[in-house]
């Protein structure tokens, strides 16, 4: 055991931003790495639908759970916000995850409209055009989302979800469209 | 009308092979052959024994010596009974494939293969081999790679097996996507994972037996991206890597098949880590504020590439994992990205932009020599054959992904192409064992 804290220390530096050591624990030392599931294939050829596999997670869930709010609540509260001319949708520069002025503004809009919706939650989910490679448009689309998430500053974040779909979730064939975050409300 | 058992199991097979042509059957089309291909000939197999089959054994061959674009291959339309160099050489045939398989009473097959040279007359190589009826395709590779060395003094890629998604739209025009294997020649497709949400980054694990072979491949099936290995000879074996604080992405092997390289976003940073899969730690390789990721074994593993933002723009660097040194290989172009190493550790594959176009490159890694290998505008996720003659990328050919092959000296290239959907991020395992 003391060998293993040992090996974690240096991760602790790593994961300053959600510190707790118990969480470390419980991500490292719980020995509950792999899940073994069965798929449910028919023969050799048979697809399954992992969509419908059940997968156990035993790990710490880090997404944030649906606000208690109803989707019709949701919707009606962002009626101000679109009436405000609030964007769900902002857009960044080629290999860029830089907020720019004018995403700034939509920011205050945004700050504004989850301080007066306590109860909200927000999914970021971040995105790139399909010049490059995946698995670096994954990072960038990731870093996009993560400059809108502290951007909203730190009294909105534990209310914040980031997740990234890279370049495979494209609007369209406009990479300037496709390089961008949306605002996900739930 | 009652059936042998035997019988029953051909009809399965038949059935199965039917129905895997729903499947993500890849069409290969041979763009570009050597000048000096080497002209050979495969009879067709002779049949002894009621049941025997030939299952295609010389067409397997035949297409593979001809995708290689190395020689020129022909089918004689009979059975060449005996080895007649006068009459081949009057053909300009080079070298002549003969063979026959031989029913066995207890329901294996006899192979026996010979191979001459036409010009010295010589018998070059004979093998035998008692096989299974469902073994025929194995063995026609096994054979491929055996040619391909005698006459030409170097390894074949044949008995390989090659990883790719397929993406395509259903009735509802939802993207359904596939993660699917095949043989080196597209063929004896199977895919048994799909899902509607992005399945990318797979890769094969180094082991050579089929029942140790692994992919490792990144899915969003849970809204976020996470790495899961599947065993696809081991019925029914799929696991998830346990999940890490942050986005896991782009897995590759470590050449010992123990553990992997992946990308994980601790607090949002986004750095390489080696995951041990027995011990299951975690061990960090890189720590940089930038983005770093893509990162792939050198063929020893004592070397690691990588891709990092760290100048400000995406570069290729290497990490000796010995010395703990960093060292950034690529200086030309403000974009280069998704490394990998050539079998002999000299070359590393990459995809380079050149003006607006995103292309396939080699460079030479002591002598910082950059070749291009591709035209496209968004060509991507290169691999080397595993015997380090062709490259193998995806790109795009009409509005659709396809997946292309070059040589390495660029004068030779196949594709392969989905119907009626696309086919993307190929990567190709090493030799199986024979």
């Amino acid at each position: 055991m003391k060998t293993k804290i040992i090996m974690l220390l240096p991760f602790v530096a790593v994961l300053g931003a959600c510190s707790a050591i118990d969480n470390l624990k419980e991500k490292f030392t719980t020995n509950n790495g792999k899940v073994v599931v069965e798929d449910r294939g028919t023969g050799e050829v048979d697809a399954v639908d992992m969509e419908q596999a059940n997968f156990k997670w035993q790990g710490g869930e880090r997404s944030i759970n649906a606000s208690g709010m109803s989707r019709e609540e949701v919707e009606k509260a962002l009626t101000t916000l679109t009436a405000n001319d609030g964007k769900l949708v902002v857009y960044f520069d080629y290999d860029a995850a830089a907020v720019s002025q004018e995403v700034s503004q939509e920011i205050t809009k945004h700050v504004d409209f989850m301080q007066s919706n306590p109860k909200i939650r927000l999914r970021l989910e971040g995105h790139a055009d399909e010049r490059g490679t995946r698995e670096y448009n994954l990072a960038l689309g990731e870093n996009r989302a993560l400059s809108i998430k502290e951007a909203l500053g730190v009294a909105l974040e534990d209310r914040i979800e980031v997740v990234s779909y890279g370049e495979e979730k494209p609007q369209g064939s406009d990479y300037a469209k496709n390089r961008r975050v949306e605002f996900i409300y739930k | 009308m009652t059936l042998t058992t035997l019988q029953k199991t051909y009809l399965l097979v038949l059935m199965l092979g039917m129905s895997a042509m729903t499947q993500a059957v890849l069409e290969v089309t041979i763009v570009k052959k050597d000048e000096n291909a080497f002209p050979i000939a495969i009879s067709p197999f002779k049949l002894l024994g009621n049941k025997a089959q030939d299952k295609d054994i010389a067409k397997i061959i035949h297409d593979n010596l001809e995708r290689s674009g190395r020689f020129n291959a022909l089918v004689p339309s009979t059975v060449v009974e005996k080895f007649d160099p006068q009459y081949w050489k009057a053909q300009n045939i080079e070298a002549l494939v003969t063979g026959t398989i031989t029913q066995q009473s207890d329901g294996t097959y006899q192979l026996s293969v010979r191979l001459f040279d036409v010009y010295s007359n010589a018998e070059l190589l004979t093998r035998s081999t008692q096989l299974k009826g469902n073994a025929f395709r194995k063995v026609a590779h096994q054979l491929s790679d055996t040619i391909y060395e005698a006459l030409l003094g170097e390894n074949g890629s044949f008995n390989t097996l090659l990883t790719y998604i397929t993406v395509k739209e259903n009735t509802k025009g939802v993207k359904q996507y596939r993660l699917n294997i095949a043989d080196s020649d597209a063929k004896n497709a199977k895919s048994r994972i799909k899902s509607s949400s992005p399945i990318l980054s797979p890769v094969w694990s180094p082991e050579r037996r089929y029942k140790d072979k692994k992919i490792a491949y990144v899915s969003f099936q849970n809204g976020h991206s996470e790495v899961f290995i599947w065993y696809p000879f081991l019925r029914k074996k799929l696991e998830k890597l346990p999940r890490f604080d942050g986005i896991a992405s782009s897995p590759s092997w470590h050449p010992n098949g123990k553990s992997l390289v992946l990308t994980l976003s601790k607090g949002g940073n986004k750095d390489i880590y080696a995951y041990d899969l027995a011990t299951k730690e975690l061990k960090r390789l890189t720590k940089h504020k930038a983005i770093d990721t893509e990162a792939s074994y050198s063929p020893d593993g004592k070397k690691l590439v990588f891709t990092s933002s760290r100048s400000g723009q995406a570069q290729i660097y290497i990490k000796n994992l010995e010395t703990g040194r960093i060292n950034r290989v690529t200086f030309t172009g403000g974009y280069n990205a998704k490394s990998v190493f050539s079998p002999d550790g000299k070359y590393l594959a990459l995809v380079h932009r050149i003006d607006s176009d995103y292309r396939i490159a080699i460079l030479d890694i002591q002598h910082k020599e950059l070749s291009m290998m591709s035209d496209g505008r968004l060509d991507e996720s290169p691999h080397f054959s595993p015997n380090g003659d062709m490259i193998i990328f995806s790109g795009r050919r009409n509005g659709k992904g396809v997946l292309s092959v070059v040589s390495v000296q660029g004068n030779r290239a196949y594709e392969l192409s989905e119907y009626n959907g696309e086919v993307r991020e190929p990567n190709w395992s090493n030799n199986l064992e024979n």
